[in-house]
């Protein structure tokens, strides 16, 4: 091999096989794409992706049932008030009907002024989320001022919705603060996005929009509006078995986020029956 | 989903030493609606004997219906208590006469015999196959959870109060990590002349 | 394809009445055939049936309830309680399950027993039946059940308890996809049966 080197013979001669010239160089590009471009997955290894994989989700060659059980299942809201946006979440994942864990952060901190919930497939919306963190930051380090969250969310709606159809999974919230004011916006991986005053995402949003929409109003103290939040998602827990776990309550104002509680839902249930005066069974 | 599942919910029975002990969740849902958090799946048959019947909930009421009333008549007929392997061996058949369009339950019994006092616990499939351990049973939509559970806190020979704490943790935290199981739970533990029901407070989400 | 989720059904029992709302539409594909429609039945003097599911099964079924339980009050000359009506009711759907012809009804039963007073009992179309202190049908019930946790109380008045219903219909009118305009109430307590009036948009401002 050294004298090979040496002469610089397979400069002139090809003694590997064909498929393997530059292989190296293709291999580097191959495997390492995702680096250079975050927001450019593996193409599927097959034509017309979109159809494709839409078969997946369905039978097999017997015509079993293909069962691909993504973490699933959250009860997510946000919503806008005088005082600024409030989001709480849940922390349950859920994959069928089994509990993977209690403790999930299903808000991101995306920068100091802007948070995006979770709803959906749980790795779909982590991975987004993070890329779009980096989107932001790259904004801001070549602007020299904070992205807006109308733009923000334009970024994350451009981004999924080139995977359109390809089975991505997510409903997401991205709040924040700008030049505009107080911000919430929802984005899904349908390609929808729009902005909005009250949003609840998830299996368990149903329940939450009961109790949020008899409580909103504009002119709610921070205080009354952290406590309509919690309410929301403690009720969706209680009745959403793909809800639980931790109940956790943000506030964005003008001085950005604050992390309000993360409250257990087992305390939060025993808590709000003796306030009832219920006795407990 | 499994319509098995549907309804959700969890039972489990162990022996110990003179006694045996059966616990049950309390949830009724319709998929991942939590209807009613009172709905044991545990019912009396005898003076120390106990069913539960996790599964479909409109076979969990119709299958307990149809067995006291054939229990019943066995009383009436006989003129005595039904001793626990008899039981089995009715519900067994019971279960198996739908052979071709099963009740959609999985039962779990649990007693005393009446007549040597020997602890009693049995599990069986939807079409009535019987399965007699010598330490527990489980059953219902958290079921791998339960035998987790179990494997690893049962020992032989629990004194009553050992045997509660036993299958309360075990139920409890089966169904902590089963979404359609839990919101409450009621264990039964059983002795020659004495039953105790305790309800024990679960997370309730 | 059913309408049974697009229809809906509410009911809440405090300590002294029993309350069940019903939405009045009916329609069939996309249209709407009628939306003054009543879906509540009155059994006996002290006992009413909220029936929602597909168009022929629920009259049929209602009526078919109504007057075996008539029925069963001239034979013996007394009345069937809640409890009773609904272990019969449940019966007939679960044997109907099984046939050839079941009936596609989700039920809500409400009555006022003398010696328990109000009762609630929530069936489904697999006739599990299960006695709740408040409850929803239908995907209307979906945005109704948390606000039912939220207000509920066991000593609310009938003016209360209407105020909640109230609440709901103002969120399904908000939040469902499908226009539900009319909710019948009715009230049943100690003095029998009585007739609220209709919940639509008029009346909630």
């Amino acid at each position: 091999m050294a004298l090979l080197d040496f002469c610089r013979l397979d400069e002139k001669i090809n003694l590997r096989p064909v498929d393997s010239l530059a292989s190296f160089q293709n291999d580097v590009m191959g495997f390492s794409q995702n680096f250079v471009n975050s927001t450019q997955l593996a193409t599927p290894p097959f034509a017309n992706p979109v159809e494709t994989l839409a078969q997946f989700n369905t039978k097999d060659e017997t015509g079993k049932q293909i069962k691909i059980e993504f973490d699933h299942g959250t009860t997510t809201l946000g919503f806008r008030y005088k005082g600024g946006v409030l989001l709480a979440v849940d922390s349950r994942a859920t994959g069928g009907q089994f509990i993977g864990s209690q403790s999930m952060k299903k808000i991101v901190e995306i920068n100091d002024y802007l948070l995006g919930t979770l709803a959906g497939g749980a790795a779909d919306c982590v991975y987004w989320d993070r890329v779009l963190a980096k989107q932001c930051r790259l904004y801001e380090l070549r602007n020299r001022e904070r992205i807006s969250v109308a733009a923000a969310s334009k970024l994350m709606a451009n981004m999924v919705y080139n995977y359109k159809g390809m089975g991505l999974s997510m409903g997401m919230m991205l709040a924040g603060i700008d030049k505009r004011g107080a911000q919430l916006y929802y984005v899904d991986s349908e390609g929808t996005r729009t902005p909005g005053k009250v949003f609840s995402v998830g299996s368990g949003s149903v329940y939450a929009f009961g109790v949020l929409d008899s409580g909103y109003s504009w002119d709610l103290t921070d205080l009354e509006a952290q406590e309509l939040g919690r309410r929301a998602i403690y009720h969706a827990t209680h009745r959403d078995a793909y809800s639980g776990g931790i109940i956790r309550v943000y506030h964005i104002s003008e001085k950005g986020w604050v992390n309000v509680s993360n409250e257990d839902c087992s305390e939060l249930h025993y808590k709000y029956r003796a306030e009832k005066g219920e006795p407990e069974d | 989903m499994s319509i098995l599942a549907y309804n959700g919910g969890a039972v489990v029975a162990m022996k110990g030493q003179d006694c045996v002990a059966i616990a049950t969740d309390k949830r009724y849902g319709i998929q991942a609606q939590t209807v009613s958090t009172n709905f044991p799946k545990v019912y009396q048959m005898g003076p120390t004997l106990y069913v539960g019947l996790p599964g479909l909930a409109t076979d969990t009421q119709t299958v307990f219906q149809r067995l006291k009333f054939r229990m019943n008549l066995y009383e009436l007929k006989e003129n005595r208590i039904m001793r626990p392997k008899t039981f089995s061996a009715m519900l067994s058949n019971l279960l198996y006469e739908r052979r071709f369009g099963p009740y959609f339950i999985e039962p779990v019994i649990a007693g005393l015999d009446p007549y040597d006092n020997q602890p009693y616990v049995c599990n069986m499939d939807l079409i009535g196959c019987p399965n007699e351990p010598e330490d527990f049973v489980v059953s219902g939509t958290c079921s791998e959870q339960l035998y987790g559970m179990c494997e690893a806190l049962w020992e032989p020979n629990l004194k009553p109060d050992e045997l509660f704490e036993t299958i309360s943790q075990a139920l409890v935290n089966a169904a902590d990590r089963d979404a359609i199981s839990g919101w409450g739970a009621v264990v039964y533990i059983i002795e020659k002349d004495k039953i105790t029901e305790k309800h024990v407070k679960t997370r309730m989400d | 394809m059913s309408n049974i989720n697009l229809q809906c059904l509410l009911g809440i029992q405090c300590n002294d009445f029993v309350m069940i709302a019903a939405d009045q539409t009916n329609s069939h594909s996309i249209m709407v055939m009628k939306d003054d429609e009543e879906k509540i039945y009155k059994i006996s003097d002290r006992l009413v049936m909220g029936v929602i599911g597909d168009s022929g099964d629920t009259t049929q079924f209602a009526e078919y309830i109504a007057k075996n339980i008539q029925l069963y009050k001239m034979r013996n000359g007394y009345e069937l309680g809640p409890t009773a009506a609904a272990n019969f009711t449940r019966r007939n759907l679960a044997e109907y399950l099984r046939s050839s012809t079941p009936y596609f009804v989700n039920v809500l039963m409400a009555g006022y027993d003398k010696e328990n007073g109000p009762e609630l009992y929530f069936m489904d179309y697999l006739a599990s039946s299960v006695k709740v202190p408040f409850a929803c049908h239908g995907f209307g019930g979906y945005l109704s059940l948390s606000i039912m946790d939220r207000y509920h109380k066991k000593d609310a008045t009938e003016q209360e308890a209407y105020e909640i219903l109230k609440k709901c219909i103002t969120e399904v009118h908000k939040r469902l996809f499908v226009s539900l305009p009319n909710f019948q109430v009715t009230v049943v307590n100690r003095d029998g049966i009585k007739t609220l009036p209709v919940i639509n948009s008029a009346s909630l401002k």
